[in-house]
């Protein structure tokens, strides 16, 4: 009865939110006339969009009121109003969520009251679940679920009118791609670049003066052996760097342990070699299939630049990491109990590494989330979808 | 020496034979995938195996898994292993089964013909020789262990001492006295609480047990 009566409650101020949001957005009609009447004067295009995004508020706090109640998001899929006045124009005009928001903004101004029913309700109940409870000796009040039904049949019909249209959430879907695939492609391409710049400077430039060290070392053979010899040891510690300076620029591209042992013994190599006491929790990742290659890279990656961080920035000595195989696809956690404080936007300094994380999660379509307050810890979370 | 040489790089392979038969070894038998490693080394029983880590077919970690299982099989047989690169897990579970007749190296270093050979007779009379960067990596990745406590020179001697070269080596390339070296040795198996032990092989796994525990605390 109790609980009854607290989800009734619930309900009310639920529905009176809504009716309080009809009777604001009722107002809005006006607005919605004089842009109407200046459209057809040409003299208040320009506040079309602003409606439209104002329009977009309104549905907006309706998702989240409807959310707040049923406790299922209702997506939004819009496109961002930007650029001159034309555009502006056409964007709002012809972005289907307007259609969509138009739509329920009408329908809500025929339910949008419903919540008022609520009062008699109430009024109905006291007498009613009274005597049916209190002298009948019923467990379950007639009324007041009526109440709850009609705030689940406002929600049911929200939900219904501003779920985006198929197509609205496609065009919202390609836009997330074609920016995730802008920025993959640019991650790529400066990759490239830099394995290049690291092979002009480094090891070809070492084999170019190995090369002149054994020509000038054939050429003091016979006469002067000693320089000979000189010529051909540092040709041979020139020829070593070469080979370290290889051996970097490969575990840059893609570390060899990684192809050896798959991400779980990739990533205990990276916890020992860290510095840090790092707790690895791979769970059936140790010994069971093994992510895609992009995947397992990606991952990678994050863990070493996460633990790199941590242990230069965090000031803390331990850590953890945790793999583990999802229902579609692969979650990393990385925690430290340093002093927190790292955020993804300063470039240069501290965080370097965040940016780069979070572009190189976002081109396999993953989330990536950073949790830092100050005074610690800092916890990287990445999902990468992929099918196992 | 009779070695069996296991590289699927057919230019490394002939540099590899090169080296070894110039140097007065005779070169039995050479594997280029790793289905035949085991059974070439079962059929002529070399002193010392040289093995590359990736092999086909997969081009993973073949080799070592040879190496490992050629152990198991022929117990006390000496394998030398070579990589493009090390890494500590490796060198962990090559050192597992005990340090004696172990070598693990880049490929760098056979460049430094010496150098090589010595490490080759060394392991093939059941020693040890770790790669320095191994060694450096165990030794450098962590503050706040015992290991602060050792004076500069002691580390040096550590360092070399976990490579796996013995005392006269140690105290030719430091230029110092064999005395001295017993010393420093005696200081550091101090300063990190290990039971001395005789030179050799012991000594190695004693002090790179010591490495490993102090990193997975």
């Amino acid at each position: 009865m109790r609980e009854t009566v607290r989800r009734a409650g619930r309900a009310t101020v639920q529905l009176a939110l809504a009716v309080g949001l009809t009777a604001f957005s009722f107002a809005f009609i006006t607005v919605l006339l004089i842009t109407a009447i200046g459209t057809v004067a040409a003299v208040g295009i320009w506040l079309l969009p602003e409606a439209v995004l104002l329009i977009r508020r309104i549905a907006g706090a309706k998702r989240s009121m409807v959310a707040g109640w049923t406790g299922q998001e209702i997506p939004e899929a819009y496109q961002p109003i930007t650029g001159p006045l034309r555009d502006r124009l056409r964007i709002a005009v012809r972005d289907p969520g307007t259609f969509v928001d138009g739509r329920w903004m009408l329908a809500n101004y025929a339910y949008g009251c419903l919540g008022l029913l609520a009062l008699p309700l109430w009024l109905a109940a006291l007498p009613v679940d009274g005597i049916w409870c209190g002298l009948a000796r019923r467990r379950q009040p007639l009324v007041l679920p009526l109440i709850s039904r009609l705030a689940d049949l406002d929600a049911a019909w929200s939900t219904a009118l501003l779920k985006p249209s198929p197509k609205a959430l496609l065009a919202k879907r390609v836009e997330q791609l074609t920016q995730t695939r802008a920025g993959a492609i640019a991650a790529h391409s400066a990759e490239l670049r830099r394995i290049e710049r690291d092979l002009h400077d480094g090891a070809q430039a070492r084999l170019v003066a190995l090369s002149m060290r054994i020509g000038l070392a054939k050429r003091a053979y016979e006469r002067d052996p000693a320089a000979g010899r000189r010529l051909l040891d540092e040709a041979q510690e020139h020829a070593e760097e070469a080979l370290a300076e290889l051996r970097h620029v490969v575990r840059g591209i893609h570390p060899p342990i990684l192809t050896d042992r798959g991400l779980a013994g990739a990533v205990r190599a990276l916890a020992a070699s860290s510095g840090l006491d790092v707790n690895v929790q791979a769970g059936e990742l140790e010994d069971g299939p093994r992510a895609p290659v992009a995947v397992e890279s990606a991952a990678y990656f994050v863990v070493a630049e996460a633990l790199t961080n941590a242990a230069k920035h965090s000031g803390s000595r331990r850590a953890g990491v945790q793999l583990a195989r999802t229902r579609n696809g692969l979650r990393v956690v990385v925690r430290d109990d340093g002093k927190g404080g790292a955020d993804g936007r300063d470039g240069e300094t501290g965080g370097t590494g965040l940016p780069g994380m979070r572009r190189r999660v976002a081109a396999l379509d993953g989330t990536f989330a950073v949790t830092s307050p100050a005074g610690g810890p800092t916890v990287i979370e990445a999902e990468l979808p992929c099918a196992w | 020496m009779r070695v069996v040489i296991a590289e699927d790089n057919a230019l490394l392979r002939e540099g590899l034979v090169l080296l070894l038969t110039s140097a007065g070894h005779e070169v039995v038998a050479v594997a280029a995938a790793e289905p035949e490693i085991l059974p070439a080394l079962l059929a002529h029983r070399p002193d010392i195996a040289v093995l590359d880590v990736r092999m086909p077919p997969g081009f993973r970690d073949e080799g070592l898994r040879a190496a490992l299982a050629a152990r198991r099989q022929i117990p006390g047989l000496p394998v030398l292993v070579l990589s493009q690169y090390v890494e500590e897990a490796y060198a962990a579970e090559l050192l597992g089964g005990g340090a004696s007749g172990i070598g693990y190296l880049l490929k760098d270093r056979v460049g430094r013909v010496e150098e090589f050979l010595d490490a080759l007779d060394r392991v093939a009379a059941g020693g040890t020789a770790l790669d320095p960067e191994v060694v450096t990596e165990l030794l450098t990745r962590r503050r706040g262990t015992p290991l602060d406590s050792l004076t500069p020179r002691e580390r040096e001697v550590l360092t070399l001492m976990a490579e796996g070269h013995d005392n006269t080596t140690i105290a030719a390339t430091l230029v110092i006295t064999e005395r001295a070296v017993s010393k420093h040795i005696g200081n550091v198996f101090l300063k990190l609480g290990l039971p001395p032990t005789d030179a050799g092989h012991r000594r190695v796994l004693a002090v790179l047990a010591h490495l490993n525990n102090a990193t997975d605390r």
